[in-house]
């Protein structure tokens, strides 16, 4: 489904990621791990289109290449940025309703989608009304995957959703996550986290990256799911 | 100073700041969206009060209705902020907004230079002038002074629907709201799918047909000469500063203060007219740096 095949991005002379090529099936649900610098969000942004790179990306069947980065949700890449950054000028909602406005959903296919954004994030509801601005930066990674979740039909990507939040909110993310994999089994997913281990329990594969190069890609064994 | 001479600055004052309003709001709309500060919107002015009065000497040298002039304004400025701001978005700003904020403003400055000249090669020195609006819309009395409708409703009037539109547009529409995410974080908004280049060239032909349509509806009430897009860009962004740069209700206070500041003092102390706006700014700015409704390094709209 994703096929991604040498593909190389340097910052000015600095290269940031070279050569990484992994491919990725319908419904994967793939750990993308290594420290940090190691070019885990870089690879995201490279997905989304952010990034000018070498080599070749493949989507379903669509060479990336000619896709500029605003059409690519429209593929259904749904994408969850690490620092959240939700617009503060609207409500979480709002937020959550923007891409499918952008997108000009139908209003039946755009309730259909923010009761499954609902579904898995129940907690979501609660704050449906208060300015993005106003939310912690936890229940700000939540709805940041709200959002992505309205686009994301095939694929998501999730960068270092985990970092920087609290044990019991850490619980609840990973809760929804594992909501998402029941409801949506066929949706790909790739999740970066500095940790190699905290992601071992919802993903079945796990792609380590360092100094830019794919130094390991392993299956999880004993996996629960 | 008698109550007349109050009344007559006041009316001077509003319909100056009407016509400020109009440039200064497209300049900070333009640089709260795109973060450009544009030189060149003095250009835009400019050329928008030249193409207004050619067309509107054409339309009464034709032989048709003098009130065809009014329609002639705002299709002037519509077409110097499409066709001009449509290309040097396109041509050349699309390629530097990664750049440096220096680099910018020199490209920016460098179109100012080159339109300028534009101007001078095709209207010449000569002042141009048509007053066929001002004399059409007659005159009205305020506390026994007589003062043309012109200025005294039709500019205003126009400077408030531009501020309702532009708030209501922004806060009310899904292009606004798509404006406003793009502002606010250009990589986000593109992750959702939003197309921010097109953003940037939609708002800046409308900032650039705001500075236009400023100086088309100034056309009537002054006479056209090289130099007035320098004069109303260092004008306008004295105003944009005073308020806080992005600030869209602000540069309309701004702008009201800097005009009525500007006429008080014709009439009071002329010799300090032009300096009334920059002392205006420069108070504003040692106590506010990040001007009256700014909030320091918050890029808004």
């Amino acid at each position: 489904m994703l096929i991604l095949d040498q593909v190389s991005v340097s910052f000015g002379t600095v290269p940031v990621l070279r050569g990484v090529s992994f491919a990725l099936k319908e419904g994967e649900a793939v750990a993308f791990v290594g420290r940090n610098g190691a070019g885990k969000t870089t690879t995201l942004r490279t997905i989304m289109g952010f990034t000018r790179n070498g080599g070749r990306i493949t989507f379903d069947g669509h060479d990336l290449a000619g896709v500029a980065a605003h059409l690519r949700p429209g593929l259904g890449i749904g994408y969850a940025p690490e620092d959240r950054r939700l617009f503060s000028r609207f409500g979480v909602e709002e937020n959550i309703l923007l891409p499918a406005q952008v997108a000009k959903l139908s209003a039946a296919e755009t309730k259909r989608r923010l009761d499954r954004v609902y579904h898995i994030l129940p907690e979501l509801k609660e704050m449906a009304k208060r300015p993005a601005g106003s939310v912690s930066g936890g229940q700000g990674k939540m709805v940041a995957l709200g959002r992505a979740l309205m686009l994301a039909t095939r694929l998501v990507l999730l960068d270092e959703p985990f970092q920087g939040l609290a044990p019991v909110l850490a619980n609840r993310y990973a809760e929804a996550l594992r909501r998402l994999r029941d409801t949506d089994p066929s949706l790909a997913l790739i999740i970066t986290e500095s940790n190699p281990h905290l992601l071992r329990s919802f993903a079945e594969r796990t792609i380590t990256i360092e100094r830019g190069e794919i130094a390991q890609d392993v299956r999880n064994e004993g996996l629960a799911a | 100073m008698s109550f007349d001479t109050i009344v007559l600055a006041v009316c001077d004052g509003v319909a100056y700041a009407s016509l400020v309003f109009l440039v200064a709001v497209g300049l900070t709309f333009i640089f709260g969206v795109l973060g450009v500060l544009n030189i060149a919107h003095g250009s835009f002015y400019a050329l928008g009060a030249y193409t207004a009065v050619s067309a509107g000497i054409f339309l009464t040298k034709a032989g048709f209705s003098p009130w065809l002039t009014f329609p002639a304004l705002f299709v002037a400025a519509i077409f110097i902020g499409a066709v001009l701001g449509g290309l040097m978005e396109k041509l050349l700003l699309q390629r530097i907004y990664d750049k440096e904020q220096v680099l910018q403003i020199l490209v920016t400055f460098a179109i100012f230079m080159i339109l300028e000249n534009v101007q001078r090669l095709i209207w010449g020195v000569q002042p141009y002038f048509m007053s066929e609006p001002l004399q059409l819309l007659g005159n009205i009395s305020l506390f026994g002074i007589s003062y043309t409708a012109y200025q005294t409703l039709f500019l205003p009037a126009l400077a408030v629907i531009v501020l309702l539109g532009l708030r209501y547009f922004l806060r009310h529409t899904a292009a606004g709201a798509q404006i406003l995410a793009v502002t606010e974080d250009r990589e986000a908004a593109s992750a959702i799918g939003i197309d921010a280049q097109k953003v940037y060239f939609v708002t800046f032909i409308a900032g650039a047909t705001l500075a236009a349509l400023g100086g088309a509806l100034a056309a009537p009430t002054t006479s056209l000469m090289p130099g007035m897009g320098a004069e109303m860009i260092v004008l306008s962004f004295a105003v944009a500063a005073t308020a806080g740069l992005g600030q869209i209700e602000g540069a309309a206070v701004a702008a009201l203060m800097i005009g009525l500041g500007r006429s008080l003092a014709v009439y009071l102390a002329p010799e300090f007219e032009v300096l009334v706006p920059y002392i205006l700014m420069v108070g504003v700015l040692i106590f506010r740096p990040s001007g009256l409704f700014g909030a320091p390094q918050l890029r808004k709209i």
